[in-house]
Order: structure tokens, then C-alpha cells, then sequence
């Protein structure tokens, strides 16, 4: 008698291969045959005319401190998401001393869009270390956690505020290794560090401040227990990310261990920058090297308004001041006619137009329902303003609760991008789960790759598609138990319709602690979806399982 | 394997200067030239951070113009 029966779905095991009839049982949480299986169940869940696949692995999110109130991760689980991996770019929420809780979570801030308030009034913050850490998400997991450990947060640990300032000496060095030791020990599947990020003051975050040493010295680390270092490089700039690429490359050989770097955009703007970056991965996958580039599906869109800071606003600091203050003195500096013109003037002599021009208001908020849908251009046009000026105007008229959309701002063009995610060397992922709450939804990108890769452009079968988010994935991060419906793996599984999995329109949600707003996508064709043998989510509705693991 | 040829670069030592970097990487160059090359081509220090010039350990610090 099997706990579960999957019973007679297209099943699409992970391994590329083609799909076929039949079941799945499942016994202690574990496959325990796949085919044509006589013999009874406690349950069986009915799969005919739907696919049934191992359960999605998202290698790129932030879900560190959602993970402490909502095990589920919602809504990726019920896009499918069995497993996530937080931690990434540099941050983790562990090891890390009380006294530089403060400065990390305005890492966070800055860097993810994620509200101070997330991180202050949803759970009780008991543990310093990564083993503490662990634990206080153990307890309530309805979804897989493989965490990445932040190089950021080992230097805070072992040099305290020069971690921000220079270099490590070799004894402080020493001291990180050990410390990664201990992460791993107690269930990191890697490092993360990043080359880019700055904090909420502008200064570089404590990684960038290390030598190419002390990444070798880590990643020796990392070699003695074969895991991932993940980082963030100068995505902007080709070159750079070419000698990064060739840096991880030098890391992989030596230490033999994987790295992957995200995120990898296209842009019709530098339109040789994928083929140039897939060249020299090809070359270094040609030398044995594992560097592996993370693509996301979703084109990118960044909605924003100007209740809180925004990314939309990176390259312009005076904004970025000023929409960082307390509601009243933001209220009181747009208001005021001296700052406003400076703020307008930064955009240049066109008043915005090129930078705002084609923002659309968004609806469904503070904004008069006859604007929705325009162009901020064209309002601006109606008000006889600078497209800037009509932005703060036409917030100030409404509380400032007026949202913007700058939509398809970049990798979307979908002619372009399902090569690219078809590539055997491109990894499938940097969703960034759970972070940029405010400015777009990092949920539903695995509906999205069936959608319009699988279904509507036909870059990927639905094979190719499946293996590249569950066994391919678990491969790249060596997570064995993963990602195959073999049996004696876990019993992750998604169960969905072909034809109509996808994701559901961008819409607010206010379901985060303190004020916090996020945008969030439903899932579309997704029936079950099964997390170490337990029913997790079905029929629209998350279950009380709790069978998650730390899954390294 | 034979990697195809990508723009030479180095990473600043502990508490290196440009100047220091010059000398090291171009050291057959008039030294102040050598400095205004470096900055020319490395703009993400010298011109988009705050503060410019700025020099961190984890730099990817460009020793010849882009490769054509």
C-alpha cells in the first residue's frame, strides 16, 4: 500500500526524454515506482489529461525573510516552485551578529526593495548563526529551502565595520573560511557575493571590498564540499562581465566546484552582448570549467510610485534622497519649488521625456480612472508640463499614490530570448523571489517559459522546458534528491495542464508586515503540486503540510 | 583549449593606488599618461562611482583600451 498515487498523467520526468502515460507512487515522502502501477493508496490524486513533473527548483530569490512567516514562499509554490534558493548577491540573514542586523537590513532595503518593516515586526529574530537561522525556518516549511550563505555577512561577522572599508587580513581570511565551514555544515549550498551592490548609503557592500585572495581562500571552502558560488557581476558592462566570467572559471577549475552569475539580460540596445557572453562560457565550459549563466524568462517591467524609493530611480540620487524620507518631509520637498526644479533639471533638457516619457499610469490606485492606460508623455502634453513635472504633480494631486509602469524595459523580445533560454549552457532562473516587492512580481516566470517559449513561440518542447527547471537545475547545484521522478528521489511534483499553465496578470497585494505592498502574480494551470510526497497546494488552495526541508 | 583574446585587466592590491596600478601594469609608459589610459578605460571607477575613483578590492581594473 503507497501513501500517494499519481494516477495516469503525461509524465515528463526531468530527464529531457519524451513524456509518456502512466504513475507515480510515492511512499515516506520518497518515488517509490513510476509507470504502470497496480496496487492501492491511501490517496490517489487523478492526473489524466495533465502532465505531472518534478517539482520546479528556483535558483535565484530572497525569500530569507519571508521564509520566517510564510514557509510556502507564496505565491511560488503554487507556480509549481518546490524548491528555492535564498541568499543570494552577497546577502543571508546569517551569521549575523545583533549589533549589524541594522545595516543588513538596509542591504535588503537598498539592494532588494524589501521593507524594513519585513524584517522587524513579523517574527522573533533568536539566532546570530547560520545553524540558528536554520532552524527558525525548519519549523513551518511547506516549500524546499537550498540557502546560500552571504560572503557580505561572513566579513561583517569576522571584521565588524572594516568590512566596509578594506581588506582582509590573512588571519581574518582564516577566520571566514572557518566560518563558511560552519555554513556549510549547517546546510548552505554555497556562497554568494556580489561585485555591484551598494548599501543605503551608496557605499560598496562589504564583498566588494575583498581581494580576488580571499574569493580564492573561499572558494577553497567551497571545493573541500564540491558546492555553488553564485555572484552578481557588472551586468551592465560586457567586458566586465567577461573578465568575471573568466575569474569564476579560474575558481571552478582550481577549487572544482560549480558557479553560476546572474543576471544575463538581453537588450535590443547592445544587441551582441548574450552572443558575446554564451561565446566565452562555451570557451570555458570547453576547458572544464562550470560557470553558469542565469537568465530569467520575464521580460522586464518596473512599476513604481512615489509612496516608496524605487529602482526606476537608480541613476538619480537627489530622487533617490528624497523619496527615501519619512512621508511628510517627502510630501514637503515636492512641494517645494527650489527642489523640484533641481529634481526636474536632473533629468536633462528634454524634462523626462526620454526616461519617463513612456511610463503608463498603472490604475487601480490614488490615479483618476480616465488616466489609466495613458503615457505619462501624453498627459504631461495635456498639462503643458516637463514629463518629470507632470509625474510629481500628478502624485502630489492623489497622495502620491499613483503608480507608474515601465513596461518591457528590456529581454523582451520573445524571438530573441527562446534561443537564448534553449542554449544547453543557460541556466533558467534569476526570478529574484521575494525581493523588488514594489516594482514587479518575481513570481510566475516558470508559467511564463511554458507560455511563451513552450506554447507560443515553440523555442523549447515542453520536455526541454520541464528539464531545464527541475533536473538540470538540481545537477547545476548538485542537489541529489531532486529534480528527476526516478524513484528513490523526493517526491516533489507539480501537476499541470499543458495548455493553459502561465501566469496571471501583475496586481498589488498587501499582505506583507508593516506597510508593505508587493506585486504579485496567480498561477494559471497548475492543479497540485506535492512537496516530499505531501499535498502542498490543490485545486487553488495551499494545505496546512509542512514537509519541506532544507534540502542540500 | 585556447581562450580568444579579451581586454587584459588586473585587480588593485591592498590599499593600491591608480597611480601605484600604472606603474605595475604599463610600466614601459610615461607615468602620467599611464594614469590618464587607465582612467580613460575604466570608467565604472573613475566616472560612475561614488566617489569616483574609489578603489575596491574586488575591481576588475582594465590595463588596455576594449579590444576591437
Amino acid at each position: 500500500m503507497y501513501d500517494v498515487i499519481v494516477r495516469g498523467g503525461l509524465v515528463v520526468d526531468g530527464s529531457g526524454g519524451p513524456g509518456y502515460l502512466g504513475d507515480v507512487a510515492i511512499q515516506d515522502g520518497k518515488i517509490a515506482a513510476v509507470g504502470r502501477i497496480e496496487g492501492g493508496a491511501h490517496r490517489f490524486v487523478e492526473a489524466e489529461g495533465r502532465v505531472v513533473a518534478p517539482g520546479f527548483i528556483d535558483p535565484h530569490t530572497h525569500f530569507d525573510v519571508q521564509l520566517l512567516w510564510d514557509g510556502a514562499a507564496k505565491p511560488a509554490l503554487e507556480h509549481g516552485i518546490t524548491c528555492v534558493v535564498p541568499g543570494n548577491c552577497s546577502l543571508s540573514l546569517a551569521p549575523l551578529r545583533a549589533a549589524d542586523r541594522q545595516r543588513v537590513i538596509g542591504m535588503f532595503q537598498q539592494i532588494e526593495e524589501m521593507p524594513p518593516a519585513a524584517f522587524t515586526e513579523a517574527f522573533d529574530w533568536t539566532w546570530e548563526d547560520f545553524a540558528g537561522y536554520r532552524a527558525a525556518i525548519e519549523k513551518s516549511l511547506s516549500v524546499n529551502v537550498a540557502p546560500l550563505v552571504g560572503h557580505s555577512v561572513i566579513r561583517l561577522w569576522v571584521m565588524g565595520a572594516d568590512a566596509q572599508e578594506r581588506a582582509a587580513t590573512a588571519d581574518e581570511i582564516a577566520a571566514m573560511q572557518v566560518m563558511l565551514r560552519e555554513c556549510l555544515d549547517a546546510g548552505a549550498v554555497g556562497l554568494s557575493t556580489s561585485f555591484v551592490d551598494v548599501d543605503e548609503n551608496g557605499r560598496p557592500v562589504p564583498s566588494r571590498f575583498a581581494q580576488f585572495e580571499e574569493l580564492d581562500a573561499l572558494s577553497e571552502v567551497l571545493g573541500e564540499y564540491g558546492r555553488m558560488l553564485q555572484i552578481v557581476p557588472e551586468f551592465y558592462a560586457i567586458d566586465i562581465t567577461i573578465a568575471r566570467i573568466d575569474q569564476l572559471a579560474e575558481l571552478s577549475l582550481k577549487h572544482n566546484i560549480p558557479t553560476t552569475f546572474s543576471p544575463v539580460f538581453d537588450s535590443t540596445a547592445t544587441p551582441d552582448n548574450v552572443a558575446r557572453t554564451m561565446a566565452r562560457v562555451e570557451e570555458q565550459f570547453a576547458r572544464g570549467a562550470r560557470v553558469w549563466p542565469q537568465m530569467q524568462t520575464r521580460p522586464i517591467d518596473i512599476s513604481f510610485s512615489l509612496l516608496r524609493p524605487s529602482l526606476f530611480f537608480a541613476r538619480l540620487p537627489r530622487w533617490v534622497r528624497i523619496l527615501r524620507q519619512p512621508l511628510e518631509a517627502r510630501i514637503a520637498a515636492l512641494r517645494d519649488p527650489e527642489t523640484v526644479e533641481k529634481m526636474v533639471a536632473d533629468l536633462g533638457p528634454d524634462g523626462g521625456e526620454r526616461m519617463m516619457g513612456r511610463l503608463v499610469v498603472r490604475g487601480g490606485d490614488g490615479a483618476p480612472a480616465e488616466l489609466t492606460g495613458r503615457t505619462l508623455s501624453d498627459i504631461a502634453r495635456d498639462r503643458g508640463e516637463a514629463p518629470a513635472l507632470a509625474l510629481i504633480n500628478l502624485s502630489l494631486e492623489h497622495g502620491l499614490d499613483v503608480a507608474f509602469l515601465n513596461a518591457n524595459a528590456g529581454h523582451e523580445v520573445t524571438e530573441r530570448i527562446g534561443p537564448m533560454l534553449a542554449h544547453p549552457l543557460v541556466h533558467i532562473g534569476a526570478s529574484d523571489g521575494g525581493a523588488h516587492l514594489a516594482s514587479f512580481s518575481t513570481y510566475g516566470d516558470t508559467g511564463y517559459l511554458f507560455s511563451e517559449f513552450v506554447r507560443k513561440s515553440g523555442a523549447l518542447s515542453l520536455e526541454q522546458a520541464v528539464a531545464k527547471i527541475t533536473a538540470e537545475t538540481a545537477d547545476i547545484w548538485g542537489l541529489k534528491d531532486r529534480g528527476r521522478l526516478e524513484t528513490g528521489k523526493a517526491a516533489d511534483i507539480v501537476i499541470f495542464d499543458a495548455a493553459t499553465i502561465g501566469r496571471g496578470e501583475e496586481r498589488p497585494a498587501f499582505d506583507m508586515p508593516g506597510d508593505g505592498m508587493r506585486y504579485v502574480r496567480a498561477a494559471t494551470g497548475i492543479d497540485t503540486v506535492l512537496v516530499n510526497g505531501q499535498v502542498a497546494y490543490a485545486a487553488g488552495a495551499y494545505s496546512d503540510a509542512r514537509a519541506g526541508v532544507i534540502c542540500v | 583549449m585556447t581562450l580568444s583574446l579579451q581586454r587584459r585587466f588586473v585587480t588593485p592590491g591592498p590599499g593600491e593606488t591608480v597611480e601605484e596600478i600604472a606603474a605595475r601594469a604599463l610600466p614601459d609608459q610615461d607615468q602620467g599618461a599611464a594614469v590618464d589610459a587607465i582612467r580613460s578605460w575604466n570608467l565604472h571607477i573613475f566616472a560612475m562611482r561614488r566617489p569616483p575613483g574609489l578603489l575596491l578590492g574586488s575591481d576588475v581594473v582594465f590595463v588596455e583600451p576594449p579590444v576591437g
